[in-house]
């Protein structure tokens, strides 16, 4: 099993993205956005990426999936909606599963999948050796290297952060 | 508005527009379009009624899904050729589903459906800004792949937008909506010889977006939405008149006017190239316009619309004043001679 478990958690990533996508109340969407934040550090932690799983561990799920569910638990209604009490949603959510199987089916068969590109497969993240102070990830290289040489993308993704806050309140504000 | 939050909104949308247009790294071209988008909201809806919301919220809905359809276009790229430079898209797919989140962008057939609604729903000043400086970004990253678009998709794109903008255009009385298929319309003339000569492109997006310039402050001026209250502007202001029958006729590419510099040397062009049908099929869609065109020029210059007789004695009250509005008009109808110095672009 442990050589499939990346297969296996990415199944498990697309069924809980089915789980939300089909619309139940945002609280039940609030849920699986749990299982599906947790299921994708495992698969990023299987390439390697041990620091960028944590990061939405602490950052997605501990931080922002923590005010969502809060504000939705302030504006949820008396009897949400689950996935089974509304049809149409329950149909979004069994056709979903259904295209996942098949697609399964498809890969179990065939080693690969060539539906639009062919994906067979990624690399690890590499690993360097330099030799003075023994062994680098390329990854949390990547999280250092956008603090010094890429400053302008801080920068701009600090200044998309402000105007969004600035967007949503002016835009929530009404008048 | 806050004065100080809405010059920092307004400087963000500037600063996003920037950013697309001057970046290498694909990633910071998509953050550069969604800091377009997320800042241009609450330019939409500066008033608070149903009509704005729901034509702000239409933009947000297109303009989101097709910044996701170029999010998808760039990892394909970069799987299949490992880095992230703009110069070439390497792989066939992505160059599609590059060209079509890009036409979602701008609104060409058969992603045209948002303009009309939106652009109907908000006001003239934003409509302006709708319909001019948002089209620049996506038209720029059209020009720097343009070596790698297929031309097919491309070309099929293009000839159907001059014809829905041209078709759908006729049956409109409001004059958002009109300016709406008119830029639906131009947009398929600009792409159609994007693959053959792109500095083409860049004039027609100059001299559109200096016409579309000129008629929304016409309207702006007379505060006019409709054809029937456009019609009254020989009461208010009699000079404008004039000027919305030359700027109208030059939107149109009538000849000695600048407008039909474009439509000339795209067709010039696209004859250069052996295609000879096509060309002529774009000028006689062309003539759809011009007739929308012609019939606003008929109810507002040429002719009295039928009115009350109140509306004929109108109290004058003091007149907008848009200090850039005559050298706009002078800029959007008298360019023609220049057509020489085209030379300096390439």
């Amino acid at each position: 099993m442990m050589t499939y478990i990346v297969f296996i958690l990415s199944v498990i990533f697309v069924v809980s993205f089915v789980g939300f996508s089909s619309k139940p109340s945002p609280i039940y969407g609030g849920l699986v956005l749990i299982v599906s934040g947790g299921v994708g550090c495992g698969i990023i932690m299987n390439f390697g990426g041990s620091f960028l799983g944590l990061m939405v561990f602490l950052i997605y799920l501990g931080g922002m999936l923590v005010v969502f569910g809060y504000t939705t638990a302030m504006a949820t209604e008396q009897y949400p909606e689950v996935w089974v009490s509304n049809t149409t949603v329950m149909g979004v959510f069994l056709l979903g599963l259904l295209m996942e199987v098949m697609l399964v089916l498809y890969v179990l068969k065939s080693e690969e999948v060539g539906v639009v590109f062919e994906f067979s497969g990624v690399g690890d993240w590499a690993i360097y050796d330099t030799g003075d102070s023994g062994v680098f990830s390329e990854e949390i290289m990547g999280v250092a290297a956008l603090y010094s040489y890429g400053a302008w993308v801080v920068i701009v993704t600090g200044w998309s952060l402000l105007v969004g806050v600035l967007v949503i309140l002016e835009v929530t504000r009404g008048d | 508005m806050n004065p100080l939050i809405f010059t920092t909104i307004l400087m963000t949308v500037l600063l996003g527009t920037m950013i697309v247009m001057m970046s290498s790294h694909w990633l910071m071209i998509w953050i550069g379009f969604e800091m377009n988008l997320l800042a241009i909201i609450p330019i939409l809806m500066k008033k608070y009624n149903p009509r704005t919301m729901e034509a702000s919220t239409k933009y947000f809905l297109t303009q989101a899904t097709a910044s996701m359809l170029l999010m998808m276009a760039i990892i394909i790229n970069l799987m299949h050729s490992g880095q992230w430079t703009i110069t070439k898209v390497f792989n066939p797919t992505a160059s599609i589903i590059m060209t079509s989140a890009l036409a979602m962008k701008l609104g060409l057939t058969p992603f045209h459906f948002w303009v009309p609604e939106v652009t109907q729903g908000i006001s003239l000043t934003s409509g302006l800004i709708l319909l001019t400086w948002q089209k620049l970004a996506p038209m720029s990253i059209l020009y720097q792949i343009s070596p790698s678009i297929n031309l097919n998709i491309l070309l099929t794109m293009a000839v159907l937008s001059i014809l829905v903008g041209g078709w759908g255009g006729l049956n409109q009385t409001q004059l958002r909506k009109i300016m709406a298929y008119s830029s639906i319309a131009h947009m398929g003339w600009m792409t159609a010889v994007l693959v053959y000569s792109p500095t083409l492109t860049m004039l027609n997006m100059l001299i559109y977006i200096m016409m579309t310039l000129t008629m929304f402050m016409l309207f702006i001026q007379s505060s006019s939405t409709t054809t029937l209250s456009l019609s009254h502007t020989w009461n208010k202001t009699p000079l404008t008149t004039t000027l919305i029958l030359i700027t109208l006729l030059s939107m149109g590419g009538l000849p000695p006017l600048s407008g039909f510099m474009p439509k000339w040397m795209i067709i010039q062009e696209l004859t250069k190239n052996s295609s000879i049908i096509l060309p002529t099929l774009m000028a006689i869609m062309a003539l759809l316009n011009l007739y929308f065109y012609m019939r606003l020029t008929y109810s507002t210059s040429l002719t009295m619309f039928p009115s009350t007789n109140n509306m004929k004695m109108k109290w004058q009250f003091e007149t907008k004043q848009i200090t850039l509005l005559p050298p706009l008009i002078v800029m959007s109808s008298l360019l023609l001679p220049l057509t020489p110095m085209l030379s300096i672009l390439d």
